[in-house]
């Protein structure tokens, strides 16, 4: 067998070196809040936790924990039927059809990622407080929707435009009414944007904040309001076994629909 | 009905969504930055100016070092891969892509406190001393790092999909010619890319002045602070909706700055 070059030794030991460097980068903060989950004593300055359990685990899934992902779920699972049912009808006539102001209705859906929500949400809050819908379920749920709308908007508007016209209207020279081509023709055709666009608008309203804490408080509590209050709170074991949690749909559609997921969308779920 | 009216009645529901929850609160917000005390007057811009001059500046200083990193990181980042290729980093890079605001907020706290995982870890090879543990959680520096580490992702997958649109030849031209890898990145890529970074650029500063939840979690409890906890904090311990609505409508106007930019800059320049 010949030798290999130094030089490409030298460069395969660099490539090596540069995979290791980023990896920790990326895992530093996250290994962090995976050792403080299994810690059930850490007095410092020990270097590393004194006992390591499940006792936390045991603990936190039994009590508030629980309950906030449960209604963080609830919230999410609402939300992604409600904005599919608004959007998917509009988004098909938006790329059907010379809808009058199109471009405008688009960057309508776009506002609420182009200004600074926290100061709005503050107001909307009071708008929904005049409507007895603050600190509700449905309040949550509609501001949520504020945020999502657009990512469904605008994958599905790009999905069905992506689709021949034409299918659809060899499905109308054959009998069918434009109600049945849609749902015989476009909306088969559409199922993998519908399934990307579904992933974004759960991902969103499971992962959302800002509005949550501001229109929930104090009687609706998803997964993110709580694990920001435990952490602020220095309950760090119960926080971090809350930020794992909340990471876990997240990286379960990265290592599942990396292959799949085309770069726009996967730059969409950057903005969560 | 018409189609045109069928399309008007589909998008009336979700447009009022947005309307009520957004657009009207975002007027309410500017009407109620001009009332004090019942009346309208300038007195809520006027303490603005007074408590929050140092903060604004120190909004603006975090978001542009952060944006400079992060453009910085992925344009030399992305051009390795483009041009050299290195398929266990691009997967890596794209991991924060789906960790959640919150989540990195409170993994940097846990990482980069004064008690943190970080500096046990370098106490163990004895680089700092337990007795004065140095902290980067509480301070700028935390907050640049915790949004650097999450908007790269976004930023690589940006940039890295606009290297990838530069057609081959250039490059090969550009090799001919004995181009270093680092040549070829900066007088070839980082030109012919420079429309979709400028976007890119628009978009992410936007969001950092925007963050809250990050300098929420990993901010210090001193001012200077980041804008949208000052209107947070206002709201919250002051009950002052004047103030807050006044420091909100200074972050629109920089959000407006940016998009104004933004959309000149792609009409003037057709990609």
């Amino acid at each position: 067998m010949p030798r290999p070059h130094p030089g490409t030794l030298i460069r395969a030991t660099l490539r090596m070196a540069a995979g290791v460097f980023v990896a920790f980068i990326i895992f530093a903060p996250l290994s962090s809040l995976v050792i403080w989950s299994f810690t059930r004593k850490w007095f410092w300055p020990h270097p590393f936790p004194q006992e390591l359990g499940l006792f936390y685990w045991r603990k936190v899934l039994e009590g508030d924990l629980f309950r906030a992902l449960q209604s963080g779920f609830f919230i999410a699972v609402i939300v992604t039927v409600l904005t599919l049912l608004l959007t998917i009808p509009l988004a098909y006539l938006l790329a059907r059809y010379p809808v009058p102001f199109k471009a405008a209705i688009l960057l309508v859906f776009l506002l609420p990622h182009a200004f600074p929500q926290l100061p709005v949400f503050v107001n909307a809050t009071t708008l929904l407080y005049r409507a007895h819908l603050a600190a509700s379920v449905s309040g949550v749920v509609l501001i949520h929707m504020v945020g999502a709308l657009v990512y469904a908007v605008w994958t599905m508007t790009a999905v069905f435009r992506s689709i021949p016209a034409s299918l659809e209207e060899a499905a109308w020279n054959l009998g069918a009414s434009r109600v049945k081509a849609f749902f015989t023709v476009a909306m088969p055709l559409a199922t993998p944007g519908l399934i990307a666009s579904t992933l974004l608008v759960f991902l969103y309203s499971f992962d959302e904040f800002t509005g949550t804490l501001l229109v929930g408080s104090p009687f609706v509590l998803t997964l993110p309001v709580y694990m920001y209050r435990t952490s602020v709170g220095y309950e760090l074991q119960v926080a971090s076994i809350a930020a794992l949690i909340l990471m876990v749909p997240g990286l379960l559609l990265l290592v599942v629909l990396e292959r799949y997921l085309k770069s726009e969308y996967l730059s969409m779920f950057g903005r969560i | 009905m018409t189609p045109r009216l069928l399309s008007l009645a589909v998008a009336a529901p979700p447009l009022a969504i947005v309307v009520w929850l957004f657009f009207l609160p975002f007027l309410s917000s500017a009407h109620l930055s001009f009332i004090r005390d019942g009346e309208w007057s300038l007195r809520n811009y006027a303490l603005v100016w007074r408590l929050y001059k140092l903060d604004v500046l120190y909004t603006l200083g975090v978001s542009l070092l952060s944006l400079v990193l992060v453009i910085g990181i992925a344009a030399l980042v992305c051009g390795y891969l483009r041009l050299v290729g290195h398929r266990v980093v691009e997967f890596l890079f794209k991991v924060p892509l789906f960790v959640p605001f919150v989540v990195v907020g409170h993994g940097m706290r846990v990482l980069l406190a004064p008690r943190g995982t970080l500096n046990s870890a370098l106490a163990q090879v004895g680089l700092i001393d337990l007795g004065d543990p140095p902290s980067i959680a509480f301070t700028w520096a935390g907050i640049v790092i915790a949004l650097v580490w999450k908007n790269l992702a976004l930023a690589v997958l940006l940039v890295l999909g606009a290297y990838r649109a530069v057609d081959e030849a250039y490059l090969e031209a550009a090799r001919n010619l004995g181009a270093s890898t680092f040549r070829q990145i900066k007088d070839v890529l980082l030109p012919m890319a420079a429309p979709s970074l400028v976007v890119a650029s628009a978009f992410m500063f936007t969001s950092m002045l925007a963050s809250f939840s990050i300098p929420l979690m990993i901010g210090g409890g001193e001012p200077p602070q980041m804008l949208m906890v000052d209107v947070y904090y206002r709201i919250n311990y002051q009950d002052d909706l004047g103030t807050a609505n006044a420091l909100g409508m200074v972050s629109y106007l920089f959000a407006m700055g940016v998009a104004g930019y933004y959309l000149r800059t792609i009409t003037v320049r057709p990609v």
